[in-house]
């Protein structure tokens, strides 16, 4: 798939960032998924300028250039420049803005009980917020994990905060969505890509498949991507499943065949550079085994 | 002696206060009481504030002329969907959009099998034609859905794709578009200004084109809580918790207030959604489409129809008495086919927290 790499270097904008589609503005996630995708060393150096010069006061990063809040994607920013050894100072400053940023706990007894019986989550665990005042939810928790990890925090205490908050918001089908694995008495189903990046984000901080409830969210991600269709689904399934060592039948073969001739999937950098990420995970540990169910 | 020395004379209270200063203190202390009293009660917001919007809603109460809402019985998705939608928007007197840019923002929330949380795609449809039919320049459908980053799956699942497909109209996530921050006009929350998606700041015109369902948050979900898919979710995340904390309501109404562009709704009311909304609750064939300019006289239009008092409902209440939009049945015109006649009780949502 040589061609996914050309799109890429044709999708960087002169601000040497990258957007959610071709010409779109410059983001910091979509940058920063690029940047783990290539190798180029000339287009890479632009997109990591692209981040520096993001960099907030505060430490943290912003969505793009326009919001000056820092917010969750400070973790795509440091798991990016985390492998430029220039940007060592500007990786720290983010991870300290990443370690002093928690999601809003409920400490109160009584609205602690209220949400346990709305929801069945324990909301004294903090975790990693979407933005500051929020609460805590999957997709932020996961990426600061995987940032944290890669900078080499990964027994910091914060990480086994996160952890735990990963298993609290388990769904009862094994996966992850959002954060909210019962609304009422109905249980929400998970979906690919929340299962696939908290997946990813365990494994990065060291947890392995003797834990048993990763047996019951690798079962479910195997199962469901099995059932996959979209090329979002697909590329982040593939990508957990073979950090996992895990087998993805013909989940690679059906991402392929969504590939569009300009290279691209969705004409997306984005979902483009997370196909691209998925096709070169390598396999860990290999045969790890999904017991059955009981 | 004269009279009037002889009566202030008899009118000294023991302690020497003449019966005048006795009246001028009480009435000075009442007035310090009652300022003291609206003081401790607007200091959340502040006095300016609260009584700027007290004072602009009041103006709307008394001065506005109504807002007109148009009902359109339509049986089902199978009859005639653009017959009835092509009424209630002449009814209605819905912008003109020859050579605009016109935005559909359905409700694609989410998919759970069998419940229809979504607006049909066949209304979806009926507005695209109505509005090649009406002369419109370009014809956008837009969402960003709140508990999925992948809106293909939600597009798939509830047609869409097909649909989007068949007619070669273009789809925006609104969650992944160019970034525009506009200022908010109210004041009702802390936020000064709001990131919006770019397709809807350059739309001409907005159409709010919710389910009509109730919801375990809001009571109610129609045409200004489908709004929320226009603030994107790189921003504010998903499910865009970061909003409602500001307050529901509060926000509701700012967001209706603060549109970047010319809006109005058409509500799928074919079947609507009892119990537990936004997702969980039980179909409910209603057989209407409602329209309407003023996006708050649809909601509350709506929620007479779903057999609730729109005073009852926060956003509702809060919205009208700040002059957002109407709620009282004196300001809002009915037009086409009667309240009464499509009117069914729905089931509430259930109470949370």
């Amino acid at each position: 798939m040589p061609n996914a790499i050309e799109f890429l270097l044709r999708a960087q904008n002169p601000d040497g960032g990258w957007g959610y589609r071709l010409g779109g503005m410059s983001y910091v996630e979509p940058t920063a998924a690029v940047l783990l995708a290539l190798s180029d060393s000339a287009a890479r150096a632009c997109g990591r300028d692209f981040l520096l010069a993001l960099q907030h006061a505060d430490g943290g990063w912003g969505i793009a250039a326009p919001d000056s809040e820092s917010g969750w994607m400070t973790a795509w920013a440091v798991r990016a420049l985390a492998d430029f050894s220039e940007a060592r100072a500007a990786v720290a400053r983010g991870v300290e803005w990443l370690l002093a940023t928690e999601g809003q706990r409920i400490t109160d007894p009584a609205a602690r009980q209220t949400i346990h019986t709305l929801f069945r989550i324990d909301a004294t665990l903090g975790a990693w917020p979407w933005q500051p005042g929020d609460a805590a939810w999957v997709h932020p928790t996961a990426l600061a994990l995987l940032a944290l990890a890669a900078t080499g925090a990964r027994d910091h205490a914060r990480v086994r905060d996160g952890v735990a908050y990963l298993y609290d918001r388990a769904c009862p089908d094994g996966g992850w969505n959002i954060g909210n694995p019962w609304m009422l008495d109905k249980k929400i189903p998970a979906t690919i890509q929340d299962t696939a990046i908290a997946l990813l984000a365990l494994r990065a901080v060291g947890v392995t498949e003797d834990e048993g409830r990763m047996t019951k969210a690798l079962r479910y991600l195997r199962d469901a991507i099995a059932q996959a269709q979209t090329s979002a689904e697909l590329a982040w399934g593939i990508w957990a499943l073979e950090d996992w060592g895990l087998g993805i039948g013909d989940s690679l073969t059906r991402l392929n065949a969504l590939q569009r001739a300009d290279g691209s999937w969705e004409g997306n950098p984005f979902l483009t550079a997370i196909a691209w990420t998925s096709q070169k995970a390598k396999r860990k540990t290999q045969n790890v085994k999904v017991k059955p169910e009981t | 002696m004269r009279r009037e020395e002889i009566e202030n004379q008899e009118s000294k209270i023991e302690n020497g206060l003449t019966r005048r200063a006795f009246l001028r203190l009480a009435l000075v202390t009442g007035i310090v009481a009652g300022a003291r009293v609206i003081q401790q009660a607007t200091e959340p917001v502040g006095f300016e504030r609260w009584f700027r919007w007290m004072l602009r809603g009041n103006l709307a109460r008394f001065f506005a002329p109504p807002a007109r809402v148009a009902l359109a019985a339509c049986a089902t998705y199978d009859a005639d969907v653009l017959g009835a939608v092509r009424a209630a928007w002449r009814d209605a007197a819905l912008p003109d959009v020859r050579g605009a840019r016109v935005v559909l923002k359905p409700n694609l929330v989410d998919v759970v099998e069998d419940l229809p949380c979504f607006t049909h795609p066949r209304v979806t449809q009926a507005l695209i034609h109505l509005a090649r039919e009406l002369g419109a320049r370009e014809i956008i459908v837009a969402e960003g859905t709140t508990f999925r980053r992948d809106v293909q799956a939600v597009l798939d699942a509830t047609g869409y794709t097909d649909l989007l497909a068949r007619e070669r109209v273009p789809f925006v996530d609104l969650n992944y578009d160019d970034i525009v921050e506009i200022p908010l006009r109210g004041g009702y929350t802390r936020l000064k200004t709001l990131f919006v998606a770019r397709t809807i700041r350059d739309a001409d015109v907005l159409v709010s084109l919710p389910k009509m369902k109730t919801h375990h948050w809001t009571q109610v979900s129609v045409s200004v809580k489908n709004l929320f898919g226009i603030v994107p979710g790189i921003k504010y995340g998903w499910p865009k918790n970061t909003l409602h904390i500001q307050g529901i309501a509060a926000f509701l109404a700012e967001l209706a207030d603060s549109l970047p562009t010319r809006a109005c709704a058409v509500v799928d009311g074919i079947v609507g959604l009892e119990g537990d909304g936004p997702l969980f609750g039980n179909a409910v064939p209603s057989g209407v489409i409602v329209a309407g300019n003023d996006l708050l006289a649809v909601d509350a239009t709506c929620a007479r129809l779903m057999g609730f008092d729109p005073a009852q409902i926060d956003y509702l209440d809060f919205g009208a008495w700040a002059g957002v939009g109407a709620i009282d049945e004196s300001k809002i015109e009915i037009v086409g086919e009667a309240l009464a006649r499509l009117r069914r009780q729905f089931a509430r949502p259930p109470q949370m927290g």
